[in-house]
């Protein structure tokens, strides 16, 4: 079959598509790497078109579900082959704050990309970042935050990381109030406008 | 000049004595933290306009235009310091007891056709008794009379705010494409409803100035509904609310939409919504005067001054002041900040920018007694 068929599911957030194609591309006998390059050209390809304004927020999630729902066709069958996302990340909304859509998005881009993704959901202390990237051996930190008062608490993970010495985990924050300046101030690694450049940036990152 | 003349003057661009001074209130932990900075403790965000001297910005008829009746409010968990609620809207969230920002919101009643057959529909008959009732009929001899010095408002409701408040944003972004018909029959619901309760107002004989919607349909990136699904299925209907309102003598329609507004600004232009409120600079780097340079003057802004510069100093502050001070005097622009004052702006900060704003916006004129800054020297 043409993989594009896949990749196109997956743009046009076809759920149904997308996940009929995937089974029958496995059961065509296409090697599960191919499947997968397919499908995150697909994200990749929303991701563009969000970025150019091209997409929107509706589109991105449409988009997401669909690349989910092929992943639980995909999955079993790239563990099988010994297929791994090749990085972990963590990611949170940051201690006092309770929003979660930005955190949502991100931690599913970031999934459409292939990363291993570990939601510790909103309202996480510094401690259990901490926790969580040493025990997922994360690759990657991601820290939301709407709230302006809520901004001291990405500072203060931050912190928490850095003295908890986890040197292969890269931090990125974002978030409505957050600006580069912002990040670099408290020593983040990295800084994201938007999910779809979260994957640019998250690549960015953990490629060194 | 009454509040009214001079908001009216404002936004035709008319002459007039000074500015509005009117603020957008404030979060609650604000006050306490301020309490601790100065503010007398007898001052809460009820009696703030009264201690900073703010102008208000209007008496809005109480009607009912939204979900009546809504559903019952019940606290389904308490977790100590956070709680699970469901509220008045079928929206179940997690929330902090001590703060009123945005909850984690946990479930929501309207799912799809059958949870809005079932739950939503009979709360939006547009001639259930009651939306324009007892209380609209109590408070209707003080608005119409010609004593009234404040702006006059009427809501006209939301055309996809209530639909992401019902549905959180993820399932109103999928509804769109997993049932348009469903959604664009949930559109037409609340346009029909805000018609209809309009014209009972207007039948009612209430002379209203300005109509009161609004949206929260942008994030910091852009718009949360896709431009062409707004173009296609909400502009039209704007429409038939604004022709309603324009055929009454209503001129202005202000909507309140937090986020990056600008790709929509057109549209609500179109549609004859003409006041964009509130600007929001912080999160997406809004500025009113550029907006003003871009659109001209159809259109319209409330808000617009950063919080964050609240944050800063004084010297900032004077500046920010200074900056828009000239779009001020063009008219058809109040600032104000550009949402509630968060608690990490000093107390000090926030009078200095009022004494400011009332020496440069307000002239020195016909201003009310501001008690906060008896004992304020610059």
């Amino acid at each position: 079959m043409d993989t594009q068929l896949l990749t196109s599911a997956i743009v046009a957030g076809n759920r149904k598509d997308a996940k009929a194609l995937t089974e029958q591309a496995l059961a065509e006998g296409l090697p599960p790497q191919e499947v997968l390059d397919s499908l995150i050209a697909g994200m990749d390809e929303i991701g563009g078109k969000f970025q150019r304004n091209e997409a929107f927020v509706p589109e991105m999630l449409i988009a997401a579900r669909a690349m989910k729902e092929a992943m639980a066709v995909l999955e079993p069958v790239l563990l099988a082959a010994g297929i791994k996302p090749e990085f972990t990340a963590v990611i949170g909304t940051v201690q006092g704050d309770l929003h979660d859509i930005g955190k949502n998005l991100v931690a599913m881009m970031w999934r459409g990309a292939n990363f291993s993704v570990v939601d510790l959901g909103t309202n996480v202390p510094p401690e259990k970042f901490v926790e969580a990237a040493r025990e997922h051996q994360a690759d990657l930190v991601g820290l939301s935050a709407l709230l302006t008062t809520t901004m001291p608490s990405m500072k203060a993970t931050i912190e928490a990381l850095r003295s908890a010495e986890l040197p292969k985990a890269k931090v990125m924050i974002g978030g409505a109030p957050i600006t580069p300046e912002f990040a670099k101030e408290i020593g983040a690694d990295g800084f994201a406008a938007d999910a779809a450049s979260a994957v640019t940036v998250a690549r960015e990152l953990v490629a060194g | 000049m009454t509040e009214r003349e001079r908001f009216l003057a404002t936004m035709r661009y008319a002459e007039r004595d000074r500015c509005p001074i009117v603020d957008f209130s404030f979060w609650e932990e604000t006050i306490p933290e301020w309490h601790s900075q100065g503010l007398p403790g007898h001052v809460q965000i009820s009696s703030t306009d009264e201690f900073f001297g703010m102008d208000s910005l209007g008496e809005s008829a109480p009607i009912h235009n939204s979900l009546f009746p809504g559903f019952e409010e019940i606290v389904l968990e308490d977790l100590g310091e956070e709680v699970i609620k469901r509220d008045w809207e079928g929206v179940t969230y997690r929330t902090q007891k001590t703060m009123r920002s945005i909850p984690l919101y946990l479930d929501h009643t309207l799912k799809d056709r059958e949870s809005w057959e079932k739950e939503f529909l009979h709360r939006l008959d547009p001639n259930a008794v009651g939306r324009v009732g007892t209380d609209f009929a109590k408070k209707l001899p003080a608005l119409n009379s010609p004593d009234q010095s404040r702006l006059v408002t009427v809501s006209g409701g939301s055309l996809y705010g209530w639909i992401r408040d019902w549905m959180g944003v993820e399932g109103a972004s999928y509804l769109v494409y997993d049932d348009p018909d469903l959604f664009e029959e949930i559109v037409e619901t609340l346009t029909a409803l805000q018609v209809e309760v309009l014209q009972q107002v207007f039948a009612s004989g209430l002379k209203v100035d300005v109509c009161t919607m609004w949206e929260d349909m942008c994030y910091s990136g852009g718009p949360l509904l896709t431009p062409s699904v707004f173009n296609r299925l909400l502009i039209p209907r704007y429409r038939r609310i604004t022709d309603v309102l324009r055929a009454n003598g209503v001129d202005f329609t202000w909507i309140d939409c937090d986020g990056k507004i600008d790709e929509l600004i057109p549209g609500w232009l179109e549609a004859g919504i003409n006041i964009m409120f509130p600007i929001e600079v912080g999160t997406w780097g809004g500025d009113p005067v550029a907006m003003r340079k871009k659109f001209g003057k159809d259109l319209r802004l409330m808000g617009g001054f950063s919080k964050h510069v609240l944050t800063k100093g004084p010297k900032e502050i004077a500046a920010e002041v200074d900056r828009l001070t000239p779009l001020v005097e063009e008219g058809g622009f109040i600032p104000m900040p550009d949402h509630r004052v968060p608690p990490d702006v000093p107390y000090s900060h926030y009078l200095f920018y009022l004494l400011t704003i009332r020496e440069r916006w307000g002239l020195g004129i016909n201003l009310h007694p501001a008690p906060a800054l008896q004992e304020v020297t610059r």
